[in-house]
């Protein structure tokens, strides 16, 4: 797994592009709009190499947190000047409301990727890069508030023991969200998506990125993943409550969520 | 280190818990108030809330139970009722119910388990307003029945049975339009009219209606209409502790108490026209 990804970290992104026609944008979008962070959120993102939910997670935060304090402004109508600019002045340094986001990696280099992404694309405040391994997570029992992994678990061994990191680092009430690529039930789109999987995106791969075998690796991972049901009940036995899963793209990717309560 | 060859064992707890969830279920607060007089059954406040998966108790697969069994609706109503408190701040949305998730102890994540748009929190007020107003008006029957208190006349009884229904809506007054704009949503309008009807079924229950005849539906509408006119009406007072909300009320009520001595008079000439339509008929056919 680490060789595949060590390959495929500098063309990740364009190969996700082509791969799902810039879909994967929205499915993400989808996620963080599900998860709906309020300002003050620890997130943990698992296998996020890249940056993509933090950086979602981030203007989301932004953008809620921009709305709170143009609400309080205008209940605070009748304060003096000098009450409004303090309050001005405490809250400018905030605009993230005290949220955070730590990317974990089993890949150094993606974690690099996602760095120089950060840089490039100007986010600096309320980002941290932990390099571990998702069955082992380098953190305390219940400090997290959300944990996601977005398109990452299908390339854990041990998937149920990395959910029990996951259950494990949450604190109590928070929120596990997976991304992954799933079952497609209806027959049609899945002879079509079938043919577009092992026709077309390996040789993407060779094309794009120079390497037939990872891209091989994936769809051939992406078959081998448990479906949504099964997928459901393992999140359950690693101690999830209200698991519940929603298709995006009739199947194709799919949005598991569970509460540790 | 958690034991990998449970799921029997956790079937048997997931059985148990099922078993124990329903007659939770039947605990339910208003089951005080006497229901079998109800056409249709008051609306759960979270019907879509159902877990999918088996029922899991809260013990966790360990089997020890460290802190008394609760199922996820009870700890979902303890985390609307504690988001209340947030309204005035807030309004009634997610973050309402993420503060109050964080007065709990849990995560501000866990208001991810209701909607985004705060539905469940005002379904969630409504129905404790129901039951609130259950409970009060089978108290004051009880007195009267033991006879420490007399008998309201009947526009008084309504008067004082809305008002004291609206009045719960006070603190949160300023965020009331917020509230009922979320109610007529048409995900909300099956919930949000059983609890309304239920709520009317209930004052005229206690105000004595027994009767099932055609009046039972012109009493339900009319209460209906005289609630929801003294609500909107409500919103926008701005007179000391509401005078003229409770003004308008009672001339409501006083209206709909002539309407009703009218509508009667209405339905016997009714029928004495229907009458005497169709011994015209029988005789044009012969």
């Amino acid at each position: 797994v680490y060789q595949v990804f060590e390959n495929v970290a500098k063309k990740y992104d364009v190969m996700n592009d082509s791969m799902t026609l810039g879909i994967h944008r929205v499915w993400k979008d989808i996620l963080v709009h599900k998860m709906n962070p309020c300002p003050g959120t620890l997130l943990l993102d698992v296998a996020g190499g890249t940056g993509d939910i933090a950086f979602r997670f981030i203007n989301y935060v932004r953008s809620v947190r921009q709305r709170q304090l143009q609400r309080k402004l205008k209940n605070h109508q009748n304060l003096s000047w000098q009450e409004i600019f303090e309050s001005y002045q405490k809250d400018k340094f905030n605009s993230l409301g005290d949220s955070q986001v730590v990317v974990c990696d089993i890949n150094r280099e993606m974690l690099k990727v996602g760095k120089q992404k950060a840089q490039h694309l100007g986010y600096s405040e309320g980002l941290s890069w932990v390099l571990g391994n998702a069955e082992e997570l380098p953190f305390d029992d219940d400090k997290f508030d959300v944990y996601t992994i977005a398109f990452g678990i299908r390339n854990v061994t041990r998937i149920d023991l990395a959910l029990q990191e996951a259950y494990r680092v949450l604190k109590p009430g928070g929120r596990f969200l997976c991304l992954e690529f799933s079952h497609v039930s209806n027959p049609l789109l899945s002879r079509l998506y079938d043919l577009y999987s092992f026709q077309v995106i390996p040789v993407l791969g060779e094309v794009i990125a120079g390497d037939w075998r990872s891209y091989q690796y994936l769809v051939e991972s992406i078959r081998q993943f448990p479906p949504q049901e099964e997928l459901k009940a393992m999140i359950e036995d690693a101690g999830f409550f209200k698991v519940d899963y929603e298709n995006l793209n009739f199947g194709i990717v799919a949005i598991h969520s569970g509460f540790k309560l | 280190v958690r034991c990998q060859h449970c799921p029997p064992l956790r079937a048997l707890q997931a059985s148990a818990a099922l078993r124990r969830a329903s007659d939770e279920h039947k605990k339910e607060p208003w089951a005080s108030s006497s229901q079998q007089h109800f056409d249709s059954p008051p609306a759960g406040p979270q019907p879509e809330q159902e877990p999918q998966g088996p029922r899991p108790s809260y013990t966790g697969q360990g089997g020890q139970e460290s802190e008394d069994y609760e199922s996820e609706e009870q700890l979902q109503h303890r985390i609307l009722t504690a988001a209340l408190e947030f309204v005035p701040e807030h309004g009634w949305t997610a973050e309402a119910i993420a503060e109050g998730a964080k007065t709990l102890g849990l995560s501000v994540a866990a208001a991810g388990m209701f909607h985004s748009d705060g539905s469940e929190l005002v379904l969630h007020f409504v129905s404790e307003c129901n039951t609130k107003l259950s409970k009060l008006l089978e108290k004051e029957q009880k007195l009267v029945q033991l006879g420490e208190a007399e008998k309201k006349p009947l526009d008084e009884f309504l008067r004082d049975a809305v008002e004291a229904r609206l009045r719960m809506l006070i603190p949160y007054i300023e965020k009331w339009p917020q509230a009922l704009s979320v109610l007529l949503l048409p995900r909300n309008i099956p919930s949000s009219l059983t609890l309304l009807t239920s709520m009317i079924d209930d004052i005229w229950h206690y105000a004595g209606d027994q009767s099932t005849d055609f009046n039972w539906y012109t009493r339900r509408a009319v209460l209906t209409g005289i609630y929801n006119t003294t609500e909107l009406v409500m919103m926008q007072d701005s007179s000391p502790g509401f005078e003229d909300t409770w003004r308008f009320l009672e001339n409501r009520v006083a209206d709909a108490m002539t309407m009703s001595n009218t509508a009667s008079q209405v339905q016997s000439t009714g029928e004495a026209v229907v009458q005497g339509l169709m011994g015209a008929a029988v005789t044009v056919s012969n």
